[in-house]
């Protein structure tokens, strides 16, 4: 997603007034600076100004990275690493919309709950990953809890926002037309929540992962995370920055995906 | 006041002692309606005016059950009203079209939410679009549209259930003259049809004389009811025409005398 279509998300203006530049000429600089920074890197360790050490460098990074496609090594970190992330992300997308919606609605539900809400979410969850380890283990569960606790939040309060945000005109239009509380729920709160949650997506897939590596990080046998610790243990900078490269791709193609979703599901707005 | 039993015309809306006060921000009390009286007959179209700002718009909101009011009644058909007013269709000024539904789901709504089968509902939906003369467009987005198709796509989507009371608040306020002018030329024509009882807010005179039977006039805020003029133009009519008819015009100059005080306090006041 260019920086762009982020500050759109954030309902940042953009002037149209700005000068446009061709996409190919953008993309070529794009590459350009990615090919820079390689090639900095490159010869910067090559030529001894960069300590290999503590930096690696790419070509080392990028044949670590073949060679764990190559042999299928990598299938079982990632694969496990995927799972965790995907059943965080699920589960706790799905808890921070049924919450939400809740809060938004039942006035009384929100007034108890809120200081509680206030105090977990000013919570630094990833302390709580050492006690979800002694909860569930070192398997799967303890990451997925952490994940959770991370993803929930982000897409609880855009969905409660999302949901009290819906225009007024709308809804008593809504109303006029005989909804019932459930129709309306269908027909105006959820779609007008929608453009909410799905960016909070964004946000959020990259904090099932995030809860996943560290809970794999912390204590675990397989995955990601636990790749970037052994790596770690082992002085092995080469390990920690293929490891994180790998997963940050992850993250991106993931991301690709929500976007291609939002697009479908917000076909009803009108294109910038 | 209210029709006795077995009088001719059937009272739709009866307003009795109405009054609707807010809360400011401030903490002070804001009456914008006071002790108003109305009846509006079955089958009649009622255009009120008043100075902008006056409580027009609460007086429908009060008629639609979307506003309680802390005093006075509302009795629709005779029945106190309860809720949200179920023989009503609401027109509003704002675009109130759900911009996530194309316009065949806009204006099958109605009938969606009071359980009609999907086919049914389609069919008689597309009857709509095309009555409204926007065949062709059931699959664009509100967003695809003009202000002015938009408003059409809004009166099918009110006018589709059948209702047997209008309101209208400043429906076509936000459109260009000529569109507007049309709009009220195809609305008279869709009222013609089956006369619906219609409650109708604007601040625009001439639109008023134009479109209505009766002319309310109210005061400047809080809204007293400050006069109600009978229309007798012939129907059916021309809005554009209809302004040239010498009738109009001794009606425009009487209502007009009328309604240049409140213009002119409520001017005052808010300057």
């Amino acid at each position: 997603m260019s920086l762009d279509r982020v500050a759109a998300d954030r309902g940042i203006a953009i002037s149209s007034t700005r000068k446009h530049t061709s996409r190919w000429v953008i993309l070529a600089l794009q590459i350009f600076t990615f090919v820079f920074i390689v090639l900095v890197w490159e010869f910067g360790a090559r030529l001894g100004y960069i300590d290999e050490f503590f930096f690696s460098k790419p070509t080392d990074i990028a044949a670590l990275i073949y060679k764990w496609f190559a042999t299928g090594f990598i299938w079982l970190h990632l694969g496990t690493t995927l799972l965790e992330a995907f059943l965080s992300f699920v589960i706790g997308t799905i808890l921070g919309i049924i919450f939400g919606v809740a809060l938004a609605r039942i006035d009384l539900l929100c007034a108890v709950l809120d200081p509680y809400i206030r105090i977990l979410n000013a919570l630094p969850r990833v302390i709580l990953a050492p006690i979800f380890l002694i909860w569930f283990g070192l398997g799967l569960t303890s990451k997925v809890a952490l994940g959770i606790s991370l993803t929930f939040f982000v897409v609880f309060f855009n969905t409660l926002q999302g949901v009290r945000e819906v225009d007024n005109v709308i809804l008593n239009n809504a109303r006029m037309l005989q909804a019932s509380d459930r129709q309306l729920m269908r027909y105006v709160y959820m779609p007008s929540a929608m453009s909410w949650i799905l960016s909070s997506l964004h946000v959020s897939i990259g904090f099932a992962l995030i809860g996943a590596v560290i809970g794999e990080y912390m204590g675990s046998t397989h995955g990601m995370g636990y790749l970037v610790a052994q790596a770690q243990g082992l002085f092995n900078t080469t390990g920690v920055f293929a490891g994180l490269i790998v997963t940050s791709t992850l993250v991106l193609a993931i991301d690709m995906g929500i976007i291609r979703l939002e697009r479908y599901l917000l076909r009803w707005r009108p294109k910038h | 006041m209210p029709e006795t039993n077995g009088s001719p015309t059937e009272s739709a809306i009866h307003f009795q002692d109405l009054t609707v006060r807010f809360a400011t921000p401030a903490g002070d009390i804001h009456t914008v309606v006071e002790d108003i009286t109305l009846d509006i007959d079955d089958g009649s179209f009622v255009a009120v005016v008043g100075p902008s700002g006056c409580g027009k718009s609460t007086l429908l909101n009060v008629a639609a059950g979307l506003l309680v009011p802390p005093k006075g009644n509302v009795l629709i058909f005779n029945e106190p009203l309860q809720g949200i007013n179920k023989h009503a269709a609401y027109l509003f000024q704002q675009d109130a079209l759900l911009p996530w539904r194309t316009v065949l789901e806009n204006v099958r709504l109605g009938l969606t939410f009071r359980g009609v089968g999907y086919a049914e509902a389609t069919d008689e939906a597309e009857k709509w679009i095309a009555r409204v003369g926007l065949a062709g467009f059931e699959d664009r987005f509100p967003y695809q549209l003009s202000g002015g198709m938009r408003k059409r796509v809004a009166i099918a989507q009110s006018w589709i259930v059948d209702p047997r009371i209008l309101l209208m608040d400043e429906p076509f306020s936000a459109l260009d003259i000529q569109t507007r002018q049309n709009m009220e030329n195809e609305l008279l024509s869709l009222w013609l049809e089956n006369r619906k009882t219609v409650l109708f807010i604007t601040h625009d005179l001439e639109e008023a004389i134009a479109l209505a039977d009766k002319v309310v006039v109210l005061s400047a805020g809080p809204a007293h009811l400050k006069g109600v003029y009978d229309v007798d133009l012939e129907r059916p009519r021309d809005v554009i025409e209809i302004r040239m008819d010498p009738k109009f015009t001794r009606l425009y100059q009487q209502i007009w005398a009328d309604l240049r005080d409140e213009v002119k306090r409520s001017y005052d006041e808010s300057r």
